[in-house]
């Protein structure tokens, strides 16, 4: 813990050299950002290009709830120096969504009870999302596999795997989830609109 | 041009009116749903149970459906704000110095180097803001920052707010602080003496000299039939502190605004107790502050206490101008704890001849770690929290939470009532054990009816324990596993009970403030706006409000915005602890929606010209329940009513009902309704390492009425996870001199998914007749009966009865070593495996538990049923209190001398006079 010690303290990284840092992220491309060349990508991610949906949970990581894909690969942005991704392809959970339009997974947490407090669901959806590109119809145990770093006190995990489930199905269907922008509930129905 | 008619229709001759957001998904308003409306109301959902005092509210909108929560999208799209995603322009950022001692005096601060930084802003210290704050009225005993002593390592010292983290962090490096070391007190037995530096000076009244922060002394019943018990279990247990584990470590914002106002963002459970203690630290009106609750990352309790940090960074932002924030890296989390207190509980349960609780002795001695907290409920729930849902002869109580110096314990999910329930369970297990009766059998043969009174005057109202464990009986199987299945594979019963919202609030005020309020507004387009305080902390209370609004005022929940966030704008409500939200905010907002519906009943009588008693509520629709032609739509009757007057606003409220005993503490524990539940688990425990692994559980659930069965079920099997780490794996661990040794979540071990057993939520709807539609609280009391389900579990599998939590495998090992030893057995795949013939006594069981059925049955059903007072099983006379005909029947709350010479361990903390403490050198 910062200041609890009484001795000299030596800083465990150096401050380094000021660097230009680029990369794409959720496919927009981000140029020329000046970051410390010692800096993790967590940081850069939340503090320098505002994506603030990568969360912060145990700077250790064990939490899972940094995980980023990077060039597809799900990756612990706490646990991953800027400097390596360095002209990579990042993807944080504000990529998932196509527009409007929901990711599958995105869509049946929501519904299945995956995300209670949501702090770790960031986390939990790229890594499912990137499970998913592999392998469009995953089996609990594969599941399980792809998520065991990622740590969930809400939720006990099983609502996290039934959606996983529910979105797997929603793959094959290949059946569109529809735009988040649409008009919801009319509050005057009834009213025959055929006949105006 | 054919048209086909889906829906209802308008009624002819009456002009449409504008269609302000027409073009909608859904043109026509869906047909009542029959399956929801209850069999009184006409519709076709059984009601078993009896009826409600909502259900002619029930439109089939939207209770009782899975409805994701409402705030789900912004989660799931990584828009929700936490608490450090707050981020305001020309913010600072704020750290903390920490305390790297145990206990000791602060002499001297010097900032002078570290304020000379390029880049610092602003340092304070606890000197200049001495104003003591707290969770508890009557235990204030924090401070923003240490002012003279700190009293555990991460005790605040200092904050400082700077332009960048590590300009923060090189000014704390260059804090110099002068401690002067004390001794510090680790052990909570030690707390118990007098010392000469006691951790806190309490100012008034003092315990003696002693670290004793509340003591509790209780007896209820008959003694007599306790003194020669037909068999009896004792054991003491000890069990390790826990921490929440949330996964988003604390963070606040805090920034004061142009107009001289504070807003502080923070992620809270309990915004109003932090509006109150900033109104303190600040000396500022509390009018002149926002608390704004930003999106929770998990609380279970850990995120309840107002915090120093919270007032470090409005004291930093008020000396500095500008906004700061403050992010807790994951060890302050553990430093700052509150996490559920290590105990040592001595538990002592006595059946009689006819297998009746003749009595249950407890003695809790808590480790409440450097602050007072929730502390004096804390002390009362570990003994009053189970007493129920059995019958009992008599309840001795003797509780102390002490003070040491250890980061505070607090609230934590189950509070209190988690250990001493594990360790009442197990008595139960043990005496079954030894009774030769099945302990499920045992448990329906002595349970309390539905409105009844407990030994310590709780009110019960629904129950819905004996279909509980009925229903996971039939579930798991437990006829052919119990005591039936191969050595290191066995299956456990624990049962729960737990509040559902404190009957007293914590600010209790003469002027009868309710305890929670809901306003409504709706305005022409016709969209629900509910002001809610209530703290939705991602169990789903924004979603639970909603949903009641929109079942009485018909309109789907797309239509409803629940906006939560602001003191500024949400009316005062006491915040999501003790279980309270579904019960207490539901209620508000119905009685709410109830005056919003009365306006609309009576726009559609005026418009149809029909009586207003002959109208229904349906989907966005308001009709004659006789002849659904003749109605209007929901915003017709809406403009309608807001002829002259514009919006339509309204506000409800709720307080419990005046219930209880008279003695002291009688109100700790008191709530309006109880939640029951009843878990079987089943382990496999592996004799010759002692690793034990949970493969399923089944776990019911009384919650009333699950309002949200979706939310219900992932509470429990949330509950489950986090009994589960507790029972298993969880630890604080101190080292001998009193360090923590796993502030870190690498250490502190959190189950994850390969842990994690199947759970099968059963939920159980025993219809309250006070809840929300019938509903109890889903949050906290499925914790509880795990602990124990997963103890006698691993009684079943492999013969030993654990006294210690969590059950790691060295400890586990180490008593199967034990165990080989008395018996003499070389390999642990030797060891007996637990059987069961059953006795005499089941069979009065089994008879017993046919006649409670019938009387339970009756009581639900039979609105004017007498009294019934724990104590009936014992040949009292039903409807009068005990104590009334019965002179041996105790009630006291205070040792007699006698109990003095001999005191249990936490009675001990009796010994002690209460004094006027006096500083040393002070002769007044």
């Amino acid at each position: 813990m910062s200041g609890m010690s009484n001795t000299p303290h030596v800083p465990m990284i150096p401050t380094g050299e000021k660097a230009s840092w680029n990369a794409i992220i959720n496919s927009r491309i981000f140029d020329n950002i000046n970051i410390d060349s010692n800096a993790i990508l967590l940081d850069v991610l939340r503090d320098s290009t505002g994506m603030l949906g990568v969360k912060r949970g145990c700077d250790l990581g064990t939490c899972g709830c940094c995980a980023v894909l990077i060039d597809g690969v799900p990756k612990l942005s706490c646990l991953t120096l800027a400097a390596e991704t360095k002209g990579k392809e990042i993807t944080t959970v504000e990529g998932l969504a196509d527009g409007a339009h929901l990711h599958p997974i995105q869509k049946t947490f929501a519904e299945c009870g995956g995300s209670q407090c949501g702090f770790c669901t960031p986390g939990f959806l790229v890594v499912i999302s990137a499970l998913l590109n592999e392998n469009n119809n995953p089996d609990d145990k594969e599941i399980k596999d792809a998520i065991e770093g990622n740590l969930c006190r809400c939720t006990g995990y099983q609502q996290i795997i039934e959606s996983v489930h529910a979105a797997a199905n929603i793959l094959n269907s290949k059946e569109e989830v529809e735009d988040n922008t649409t008009a919801k509930i009319d509050p005057h129905p009834g009213i025959d609109r055929v006949q105006e | 041009m054919s048209k086909e008619i889906k829906g209802y229709r308008q009624q002819p001759g009456k002009l449409p009116f504008a269609k302000p957001g027409s073009g909608g998904r859904e043109p026509f308003s869906k047909l009542r749903d029959l399956e929801m409306i209850p069999e009184s109301e006409g519709g076709k959902r059984p009601q078993p149970k009896g009826k409600n005092r909502h259900d002619h509210l029930l439109t089939g909108s939207s209770v009782g459906k899975r409805t994701p929560l409402v705030d789900s999208n912004w989660k799931v799209t990584g828009q929700a704000k936490y608490g450090d995603d707050i981020r305001i322009p020309n913010e600072l950022i704020g750290r903390i110095l920490r305390s790297p001692h145990h206990y000791a005096r602060i002499r001297s601060i010097d900032t002078s180097e570290a304020e000379a930084i390029p880049g610092v802003l602003a340092i304070e210290t606890g000197q200049q803001h001495t104003d003591l704050f707290g969770v508890l009225p009557v235990t204030k005993d924090e401070h923003a920052m240490a002012v003279d002593k700190v009293r555990h390592v991460g005790d605040l010292v200092a904050c400082v707010a700077a332009e960048n983290e590590a300009t923060a962090l090189e000014a704390l490096r260059k804090i110099k602080v002068d401690y002067e070391i004390l001794k510090p007190i680790h052990n909570m037995k030690k707390s118990l003496d007098n010392v000469e530096e006691p951790i806190h000076d309490r100012g008034k009244y003092h315990i003696g000299q002693s670290n004793v922060q509340k003591r509790v002394f209780q007896e209820f019943g008959n003694f007599e039939g306790m003194k020669k018990p037909h068999a009896s279990s004792k054991e003491k247990w000890k069990f390790a502190g826990v921490n929440h584990g949330f996964t988003e470590p604390h963070a606040v914002v805090a920034n004061w605004e142009p107009s001289g106002r504070l807003t502080l963002y923070t992620p809270q459970q309990v915004p109003h107790y932090v509006h109150r203690s900033l109104a303190d630290v600040l000396k500022i009106p509390m009018h002149q502050i926002n608390v704004h609750r930003t999106f929770v990352g998990g609380g279970f309790g850990g995120k309840s206490d107002p915090f120093p940090h919270e007032m470090c960074a409005a004291i930093l932002a008020r000396k500095t101008g500008r906004p700061v924030r403050i992010t807790f890296d994951r060890d302050e989390v553990f430093y700052t704890n509150r996490g559920r207190h290590p105990s040592q509980i001595e538990m002592n349960v006595h059946v009689d001849d006819n297998a009746r609780i003749c009595g249950i002795e407890t003695d809790a001695l808590i480790d409440g770690g450097a602050f007072a907290s929730f502390g004096h409920v804390t002390t009362y729930y570990n003994g009053v929290l189970h007493t129920a849902p059995y019958e009992i002869g008599s309840f001795h109580y003797t509780g102390a939470r002490v003070w040491t110096n250890k980061p505070a314990s607090g609230a934590m999910r189950g509070h209190g009532a988690v250990n001493s329930r594990c360790a009442v369970e197990l008595g139960i297990d043990d005496i079954c054990t030894q009774l030769e009766v099945d302990p499920i059998s045992f448990r329906l043969a002595n349970l309390l009816p539905p409105h009844s009174s407990t030994i310590t005057g709780f009110r019960i109202t629904s129950i819905g324990m004996r279909e509980c464990l009925e229903r996971v009986r039939e579930a798991c199987d437990w006829e052919q596993k119990f005591r039936k299945l191969p050595l290191g594979h066995g299956i456990g019963i624990g049962c729960g009970f737990f509040i559902s919202g404190s009957g007293l609030p914590i600010h209790w005020d003469p002027n009868k403030f309710p305890h929670a309020t809901v306003h409504l507004k709706i305005d022409m387009d016709g969209g629900v706006t509910i002001h809610t305080g209530a703290a939705d902390i991602g169990q789903g209370s924004d979603t639970v409000v909603a949903q009641s609004v929109s079942e009485v005022l018909g309109v789907p929940i797309e239509m409803i915005r629940v906006k939560s966030r602001d003191s500024d704008t949400s009316p005062v409500d006491l915040g999501s602890y003790s279980s309270r939200v579904t019960f207490m905010n539901a209620n508000a907002a119905i009685s709410a929606a109830i005056e919003i519906r009365e306006e609309l009943l009576k726009a559609t009588a005026e418009i149809c010209n029909v009586s207003k008693d002959s109208l229904v509520i349906g989907d966005r629709r308001i009709y004659q329940k006789k002849d659904p032609a003749v109605g209007v739509s929901y915003l017709e009757a809406l403009h309608k009513a807001q002829e002259d007057r514009g919006a339509l606003v309204s506000s409800g409220a709720y307080r419990t009902p005046p219930m209880g005993g008279v003695h002291k503490g009688a109100a700790a524990g008191l709530a309006p309704a109880y939640s029951f539940s009843a878990y079987a688990a089943e382990v496999k425990v592996d004799p010759e390492t002692g690793i034990t692994k949970v493969i399923k559980v089944w776990a019911a659930h009384d919650c009333g009425r699950a309002l949200n069965p979706l939310s219900v079920e992932g509470q429990i099997i949330g509950s489950c996870h986090m009994g589960l780490g507790q029972v298993l794996t969880e630890e604080m661990k101190y080292g001998r001199n009193g360090s923590l040794l796993n502030p870190n979540l690498l250490d502190y071990k959190i189950p994850t998914v390969h842990e994690m057993p199947e759970v099968v939520p059963i939920i159980v709807e025993s219809n309250d007749p006070e809840g929300p539609f019938g509903a109890k609280e889903a949050g906290e009391g499925p914790l509880l009966p795990i602990l124990p389900a997963v103890c006698n579990a691993v009684y079943d599998a492999i013969g030993i009865r654990t006294n210690e939590l969590p059950i790691t495998p060295d400890k586990l090992y180490k008593q199967i070593e034990k165990k080989m030893k008395v018996l003499d057995i070389k390999s642990p795949l030797d060891l007996p495996n637990p059987t069961l013939e059953h006795s005499e006594l089941q069979k009065t069981l089994d008879e017993r538990t046919i006649q409670h059925r019938n009387r339970d049955q009756e009581r639900k059903l039979n609105t004017e049923r007498e009294p019934y007072y724990n104590g009936t099983l014992f040949g009292k006379v039903s409807t009068i209190p005990p104590e009334e005909q019965d002179e041996n029947w105790t009630l006291s709350v205070t040792p007699s001398e006698e109990y003095l010479t001999k005191p249990r361990l936490a009675g001990s903390a009796w010994k002690h006079q209460e004094v006027r403490y006096m500083k040393k050198g002070d002769d007044a």
